[in-house]
């Protein structure tokens, strides 16, 4: 063996990165690392703590340890936390005693992006929020651009909207569906629900070009009239939906060990739902008959006829029967707009760079997930001044560290996966 | 001199040499089955790719294991990190000694063969708990704490619903209690109780769906396997589906006549073609069952940690009492 010369030697990449750590925390004024070497547990009882000063009475609480206790950090990159999200989870032997939801880390800053951007490009940077409601998170602003410059799509292009809308909305929740028995260890459900989200996503790229990002919604109409291709699918796939989702079904909805674990699981209150400001299936299943396309009808909901569909018992169970309920009214609803859908044009007369006049625009729209709405201010130049978002997965996380004390860690993820969240609209 | 003493070590040496090579190609059949029928049954393609059809994709799964960095936590146990792998294999592999595969086709005809097997196969629950407990991860901890509960509470429920099948046959020779099967049929129309309580107890001791919440990926990632790299990690997945094979073997050989056909055994079939004859009967009721472990993963979800621990003490360890009470009664009433 040769004797390697210290001074040429090739550093050990994991040193380095601890060095670099030490002079990061060094130059932000932190205390240096905490996994101390030498003690036998050491850095053990640290996994999850953040690593500034606790701020809140409730991080306080959170992060105060009793004897027996233990912190379990699950995410950002755990199976089965739906992308990104981290939860830090006190645990006693099995049983979840609190837990502390951790956002953030797919944050784009789309907000800020928007506001740099022409009205008539907003559309193209919404699509990545909530990627399984693409189709619903243009149709809020376009709802908006439109109050705010005052004008008005056209009636053809109002029904090609509900109609890709709510086709989105039977895919978002058949993989809902997937993604819960997937979180309980049910490995088939979710392939299943990928097959018939793939029928619809053929079918809206049909109509609009692109199969995840569609980029559909225009200021004043749609990018595109619907086709012969569009439409031959649209038939075809509506004989076969509801045979295949109720195959999906049949392998969930009366099994003995998924009613055993999500009947009375999670139970979510109507009124804890509301003061928590909890939308979408996720209150109905509570009880609460909330829905935006009949309380404040947008686009054309006013002239279809469709059910709010309710749960009792707001447990996960329900959250997950809701979601099927729903599909089935959306398929109503296609049914209704393929019947109604006048001829005429589908895109108003829009200038190239739009300038409203100063002013506040609101816009709402029912999304799978729940009240997703925009909020633009303009000050009259090319670009919103301020363009905020509400999205509704995540004001539904917000409610775990309500339902989840008394559970098991197994109850988190099935938890977690009823409330449908998509962390890229969470994080924004 | 005793040469029969040598002569009888040199088989056992053999034996056993022979039966841990066996156990590499099982676990690559029984996991390229896994992928494939899992794949028929999601309507996907599955495997088709590495080899003719596909049939070398598990075996390339296995080399490629030998290829990866192996790893060891910084702060794990590293000698009880490296030594657990080996216990959970070695208990599956050991606990094959037993089997009979064919007449006469046996490493080792114990006349304990029954409490040998339950005793060595019950010795993988330690290397579980070693591993999650040496390996410096929180979900290492938790699923090793798990694999002792589950492994603990399901060996009282099996190992009851096996006495039965004793009583009955008189014998704790595995040899004999297929003799027993050949003169009486089957076990199980004796033990219509016995057979589903030993089913879903084994489902259980070997951590198969749905009842795999050792290692969970859902909620604890892998269980004790999470810190687990390259060929460590490879003999902990060999061994679980090494154990797969041999709890359908021993499930045959207790209450489906093993080796023996379902018709009576042609008895001019001695020697060389007896042996065939009884090896194709022996894997072809031990893949059916395989394969029902298979299709119990792609439908069912997992159960949950409190659920899991009620069935076996409160249905799974009743049931299997009365089982042997009403064999023991039937035993002494019917002179059996």
């Amino acid at each position: 063996m040769t004797a390697v010369d210290p001074e040429t030697r090739i550093p050990d990449p994991i040193d380095l990165d601890r060095g670099e750590e030490a002079r990061l925390r060094a130059a932000a004024g932190l205390a240096p690392p905490s996994a101390a070497a030498g003690s036998e547990y050491a850095g053990f009882e640290l996994v999850g703590v953040p690593d500034r000063p606790l701020q809140t009475e409730r991080e306080r609480e959170m992060y105060t340890l009793e004897e027996g206790e233990m912190l379990l950090n699950m995410g950002p990159q755990h199976p089965s936390t739906h992308g990104v999200l981290r939860l830090v989870v006190k645990i006693r032997g099995e049983m979840v005693t609190d837990l502390d939801p951790v956002f953030g880390y797919l944050h784009r800053g789309i907000e800020k992006l928007c506001e740099n951007a022409t009205y008539t490009t907003v559309l193209t940077y919404v699509d990545p929020m909530d990627y399984l409601a693409s189709m619903h998170n243009e149709h809020a602003p376009a709802i908006a651009f439109e109050k705010l410059f005052g004008i008005q799509a056209p009636r053809r292009a109002e029904y090609i909207r509900a109609l890709v809308v709510e086709l989105n909305r039977v895919f978002s929740h058949g993989l809902m569906i997937g993604f819960l028995a997937l979180d309980m260890g049910g490995l088939t459900p979710i392939l299943y629900s990928f097959i018939n989200r793939d029928d619809v996503v053929e079918l809206l790229a049909a109509i609009s070009g692109q199969r995840m990002l569609f980029n559909f919604f225009r200021v004043g109409g749609v990018n595109w009239d619907v086709n012969d291709e569009f439409l031959s699918r649209l038939g075809t796939w509506h004989g076969t939906v509801m045979k295949s989702i109720g195959d999906n079904e049949k392998l969930i909805t009366e099994n003995e060990i998924f009613k055993g674990r999500t009947r009375g699981m999670g139970i979510l209150s109507g009124k804890q739902a509301i003061a928590y400001g909890v939308t979408g299936p996720n209150l109905r299943a509570s009880g609460v008959p909330f829905d935006v396309r009949k309380a404040h009808p947008y686009s054309i909901y006013d002239e279809l006829e469709f059910d709010v569909i309710t749960q009792q018992s707001g447990d996960v169970y329900a959250r997950y029967l809701q979601r099927i309920d729903e599909i089935k009214q959306s398929l109503h609803l296609i049914d209704q707009i393929m019947d109604k859908m006048p001829h005429g044009p589908v895109q108003a007369q829009v200038p190239g760079i739009i300038r409203p006049k100063p002013g506040r625009a609101y816009g709402a729209v029912e999304s799978p997930r729940g009240l997703y709405s925009v909020y633009a201010i303009s000050d009259g130049g090319p670009t919103p001044y301020r363009f905020r978002m509400r999205d509704p997965s995540f004001i539904s996380l917000q409610v775990m560290p309500m339902l989840m004390p008394g559970h098991l860690i197994a109850d988190t993820m099935a938890i977690m996966a009823s409330l449908d969240p998509v962390m890229g609209g969470v994080d924004k | 001199m005793d040469f029969s003493l040598l002569l009888g070590l040199g088989r056992f040496v053999l034996a056993t040499t022979l039966l841990l090579l066996l156990t590499i190609p099982t676990a690559f059949v029984v996991i390229q089955l896994e992928l494939k029928v899992i794949a028929l049954m999601q309507l996907r393609l599955g495997p088709n790719r590495v080899g003719p059809r596909g049939l070398f994709q598990s075996t390339i799964h296995g080399f490629k294991v030998l290829a990866k960095e192996d790893t060891v936590p910084d702060q794990a146990d590293r000698a009880t990190f490296t030594l657990a792998p080996w216990m959970v294999y070695m208990a599956a592999a050991m606990s094959m000694l037993v089997i009979p595969f064919a007449p006469g086709f046996v490493a080792a005809d114990f006349n304990i063969g029954v409490v040998y097997f339950f005793a060595i196969l019950g010795l993988s629950v330690v290397g579980l708990l070693v591993a999650g407990w040496s390996s410096y991860n929180k979900y290492s901890l938790l699923g090793g704490l798990r694999s002792a509960a589950q492994m603990v509470s399901y060996e009282i429920p099996l190992t009851l619903s096996v006495v039965g099948v004793v009583l009955l046959t008189g014998s704790l020779s595995f040899s004999q209690i297929i003799a027993h099967q050949l003169a009486h049929g089957w076990n199980v129309w004796w033990q219509l109780l016995g057979f589903p309580i030993f089913f879903i107890a084994s489902t259980a001791e070997i951590n198969r769906a749905p009842f795999d919440l050792v290692e969970a990926d859902s909620e604890i990632v892998a269980g004790p396997f999470t810190e687990y790299s390259g060929m460590r990690f490879g003999f902990f997945f060999f061994a679980e589906y090494v154990a797969l094979f041999i709890m359908s073997a021993i499930l045959v050989t207790l209450f489906f006549g093993g080796y023996l056909a379902p018709w009576p055994f042609p008895a001019q079939l001695g020697g060389f073609i007896g042996i065939l004859y009884g090896l194709l009967w022996f894997f072809a009721k031990t893949y059916f069952f395989i394969f029902v472990a298979i299709w119990m993963r792609t439908t069912l979800p997992r159960i949950r940690v409190d659920q899991l621990m009620g069935v076996a003490w409160k249905v799974l360890l009743p049931l299997s009492l009365i089982n042997l009470f009403l064999t023991a009664i039937a035993v002494v009433a019917f002179k059996l």
